[in-house]
């Protein structure tokens, strides 16, 4: 069977996206006329076509091959996790503790092996965000935990 | 003031040491990040958007604008190196960039690029000079009709020239409009799609919505790809140096280059990836050694290098002169601008001429630079193609994540760029443009605006985008891009379909 699962799930799920924002729309704000519009007109129409243009690609997808697509699943995790980290833990950890811990788990996806190369950029980068943002930019931010 | 008088006083402003050394700045990163494969001038300008709150207006533009032509010029450099392309602009370079540098003459491509690059550069500033004042002219005849009908034809045209998926591409600017209805609605107060997230009543954040798109999403898909580049050769100063034979080949296709990059730049929707393309083609077509095309033929890179450089200059038309950005990367220029207190149209050119003028001077100085700077740095460029690019990643993910917390001291809209990051990994996994999708958002509350307006001075009648004759030749356009997209996609599927049934 042939289908080109990116542009089918793609297609649907910004169909799905269209839909919800019609009937959130309807269901919470007010339409008004063309000529004086509410805060619902514009939502209304954008999700409405919105609906139609992903049927449009997700239709056609169903009578096609997909190239397929690797998904860089340790990349995105690293990644992911590294900026969820810096978030939840600068106003706790501290500037220097969360960009360190951040760079070493971002570090994780690369495919260099070794260690030493990542700690010595950990302390660069950790160095260079203190330097410019925080002495250079003078952004209020807690350098250490506790302030 | 016009426009002789206008670019000097765009000199004094430019030339100010405040400002200067901010030019410097932008074009020497603009070339490193178009050098390295992996960033580029859109994740750029907007990790570097909420530190231009601690600059002067004119230096944050000054120095945002050299980030973007000056990655122009770094684009080539690994693409005709290593067949990478720096920045999607330069793809096309790849075709005879690659073969020169194999057959040793890689210096040569080098400096066709460079030459080329500034030339188109200083046509497509003398077009925005004659070209903007006009169009600030006209455009002051404008009202809400022909505002809303013009977005609407750059989001159309933006989604249907040169596209392959044109459904797919609509799909993204209307995500993007959506995502731009997020917040307050400025005309009756309602907040909508907040779900309850105070933090959203402003909207989504510009910033972490492009560093999420552009920044996280990006290192995502370049760690494993960009560790695969191979060791790029040597250049030295001297091999730079063309033949009389190849130098003659070069100013013409520059030329013709660069007129095709002022035109398709300055219109709004179409930008300097499409004009190096088609710059190519017209090389090839009429050149009288079409034969060497993509072996190495010094046209092939004077053309499209120029046409992208002029392209980049004259994209600052629209957005200067009307406040519509006419591409992704002008649609943060304008939110850079608005930032600082700055809004682009029609009355900017009088209101604020030392910021117009001052970003137009600065455009001459920093194409100036980058010529000056860039031949002798040259075996510099080329050896930041050693950096591994997981020395840079973790460097970029932190950087990202400062600059969006910087803005407002918000953790949340650092986790709103991880969501985001994700959303746009998997957009480009599914091949969706996340470009089309900021320059949506950009443009959405503008439109909403003047849609409304205009339809509340022309008493609900949808009509008046028909009266009035302006408006409706922006509206038939788009009309017809449409069909013609239609057209153009049922006579692909056509063939396809035939051969099913057989």
């Amino acid at each position: 069977m042939k289908r080109d699962i990116p542009d089918l799930v793609g297609g649907v799920l910004l169909a799905a996206i269209g839909l919800f924002v019609v009937f959130y729309t309807l269901a919470h704000y007010e339409i008004g006329s063309l000529r004086r519009m509410g805060p619902g007109f514009f939502p209304a129409v954008l999700g409405a076509a919105l609906a139609l243009l992903g049927g449009m690609v997700a239709l056609p997808a169903l009578a096609r091959q997909d190239d397929a697509v690797q998904i860089a699943w340790k990349e995105c995790l690293a990644v992911l996790a590294a900026i969820l980290i810096f978030a939840a833990g600068l106003d706790r950890l501290g500037l220097v503790l969360v960009t360190l811990t951040s760079v070493l788990i971002a570090s994780l996806a690369a495919p260099d092996r070794r260690i030493g190369w990542r700690i010595v950029l950990a302390l660069v980068v950790t160095a260079l965000s203190v330097a410019v943002f925080s002495f250079g930019l003078k952004m209020t931010v807690p350098l250490w935990p506790g302030r | 003031m016009n426009g002789w008088d206008g670019f000097l006083h765009g000199l004094s402003v430019a030339t100010q040491p405040g400002v200067l050394i901010y030019c410097v700045l932008g074009v020497l990163l603009g070339t490193f990040v178009g050098v390295l494969p992996g960033i580029g001038a859109m994740a750029t300008i907007s990790l570097l958007l909420p530190i231009t709150y601690y600059l002067s207006p004119e230096a944050a533009l000054v120095m945002l604008a050299g980030v973007y032509y000056g990655s122009q010029y770094g684009g080539a450099v690994a693409s005709i190196l290593l067949r990478l392309p720096g920045t999607p602009q330069s793809a096309i370079t790849t075709l005879d960039g690659y073969p020169l540098a194999q057959k040793g003459r890689a210096g040569v491509a080098l400096f066709t690029s460079m030459i080329s690059s500034f030339a188109g550069s200083m046509i497509g500033i003398l077009v925005l000079i004659l070209l903007s004042g006009a169009l600030a002219q006209a455009a002051i005849a404008f009202g809400a009709a022909e505002y809303a009908a013009m977005m609407i034809l750059g989001l159309v045209a933006a989604s249907t020239v040169g596209a392959k998926h044109p459904a797919k591409s609509m799909a993204m600017v209307v995500l993007g409009l959506i995502l731009g209805c997020v917040g307050t609605d400025v005309n009756s107060g309602e907040q909508r799609f907040i779900f309850g997230q105070t933090e959203l009543m402003d909207g989504i954040n510009l910033v972490a919505l492009a560093m999420g798109l552009f920044g996280v999403a990006e290192v995502i898909s370049n760690i494993r790809v960009a560790e695969r580049t191979g060791v790029p050769p040597r250049v030295a100063l001297r091999d730079l140096l063309p033949s009389r034979a190849e130098l003659r080949r070069i100013p013409f296709p520059a030329l013709r280059g660069a007129s095709l990059g002022s035109f398709f730049g300055a219109l709004p929707g179409t930008g300097s990836t499409i004009s190096s393309f088609l710059a190519y083609a017209t090389e090839r077509r009429i050149s009288r050694r079409s034969e060497q095309f993509g072996k190495g033929a010094v046209e092939g890179i004077a053309g499209p290098e120029a046409a992208n450089n002029a392209a980049a200059i004259s994209a600052f038309v629209p957005t200067l002169s009307l406040g519509i950005p006419g591409d992704p990367i002008m649609a943060l220029m304008l939110g850079a601008l608005v930032i600082h207190g700055v809004q682009p149209g029609p009355l900017m050119l009088d209101a604020r001429p030392d910021m117009f003028w001052g970003l137009i001077a600065s455009f001459g100085i920093g194409n100036l630079l980058l010529l000056v700077l860039n031949l002798p740095l040259i075996g510099i460029w080329v050896s930041m193609l050693r950096i591994p690019f997981r020395w840079l990643y973790p460097a970029i993910l932190i950087f990202v994540s400062l600059g969006v917390y910087s803005v407002r001291g918000s953790s949340f809209d650092i986790f709103a760029v991880a969501l985001i990051g994700v959303i746009g990994y998997a957009l480009s996994l599914a091949r969706f443009n996340p470009a089309l999708l900021l320059l949506g958002f950009v443009l959405g509350p503008l439109i909403e605006t003047n849609l409304r307006r205009a339809l509340l001075i022309g008493r609900g009648d949808p009509m008046v985008f028909l009266q009035r004759p302006i408006a409706a030749a922006f509206i038939l356009a788009a009309g017809a891009l449409i069909v013609m997209a239609v057209v153009q996609v049922l006579r692909r599927r056509a063939p396809e379909a035939d051969e099913a049934e057989t």
